[in-house]
């Protein structure tokens, strides 16, 4: 929801003459709300700005992404980040991965999202 | 990379919830810098919480904790960088240990840019959106508040981080 909230900022920015780039993992949720700048790095959700306890990672990420403004023409212009989170991809099948879903799971599942809705409504009323 | 579409497709499928419509758009908005970079103010943007003691555990390694999250745009002080957290956000629990707030909040990195001359400056407040399912808010409420505050920053470009 984080990728596509930034989106929506970025694309109403832009339409105000505001230049902007989107620096994030999840590239196809950017990608399909269309944005003019992005920068992709292929991480587990949460490293948008780089690796952990990696300065250099971090540096190069956020220098990276705001070259854009300097060299991007057009919209949807993304670009790749070369570094590369492991030399295994095995991480990319953990992420809401169904494959252990038992009856039971499901049914806490949906027991544990019904009280964050609910917690949800209750904030934004408050 | 991760078809992060299908993906939650599926997995609120599997749990018999009807799939969500994702902001989807065809023409993209461009805006051209007035400025180089090296000339630019750039002001950040974050999905980042600002971190309450009373709201339950918000740390590393944190359970999903939907009381953490925020519902109104704001603006903070980026000196000394403030204690915005993660724990309202659906990142990778399993492979983000999420105690380094530099992959979330790249302040640090951006101070750096500018010590060396590749960013003007940066705005001396950054900007907390928050991430609402709803796109008619984030459209309608959230952003325009944003670019408020980014006018009044005076922003040259902005940097937006998503969790």
């Amino acid at each position: 929801m984080c990728h596509q909230s930034v989106s929506l900022i970025a694309r109403h920015l832009e339409q105000q003459g505001l230049p902007t780039v989107v620096m994030g993992c999840a590239r196809d949720i950017v990608e399909h709300a269309g944005v003019a700048r992005l920068w992709w790095s292929d991480f587990p959700l949460g490293h948008s700005a780089g690796k952990p306890h990696d300065p250099k990672s971090q540096l190069e990420t956020v220098e990276g992404a705001l070259s854009l403004i300097d060299s991007a023409s057009q919209a949807r212009t993304t670009a790749v980040s070369d570094q590369v989170w492991s030399s295994s991809d095995a991480w990319k099948a953990d992420f809401m991965s169904t494959a252990h879903f038992t009856p039971e799971k499901i049914a806490a599942m949906q027991a544990q999202h019904e009280q964050d809705r609910a917690e949800a409504a209750r904030l934004k009323q408050s | 990379m991760i078809e992060y579409l299908q993906r939650t497709r599926d997995y609120y499928g599997a749990q018999g919830y009807a799939p969500y419509t994702w902001a989807h758009h065809e023409d993209v908005p461009f805006a051209q810098p007035a400025k180089t970079l090296a000339d630019s103010r750039v002001v950040l943007i974050t999905t980042a919480a600002p971190y309450q003691a009373e709201l339950g555990d918000q740390g590393p390694g944190a359970a999903y904790n939907a009381k953490a999250k925020f519902f109104t745009v704001f603006r903070t002080p980026i000196e000394p960088p403030p204690d915005l957290r993660i724990s309202h956000i659906g990142y990778d629990r399993k492979h983000c240990a999420a105690d380094d707030a530099r992959t979330w909040l790249p302040i640090e990195a951006l101070q750096h840019l500018v010590a060396n001359g590749v960013v003007g400056d940066i705005a001396p407040e950054l900007i907390g959106i928050p991430t609402n399912r709803s796109q008619r808010i984030t459209n309608e409420q959230d952003a325009p508040q944003a670019w408020e505050i980014a006018q009044s920053l005076q922003a040259d470009v902005a940097l937006l981080v998503p969790t």
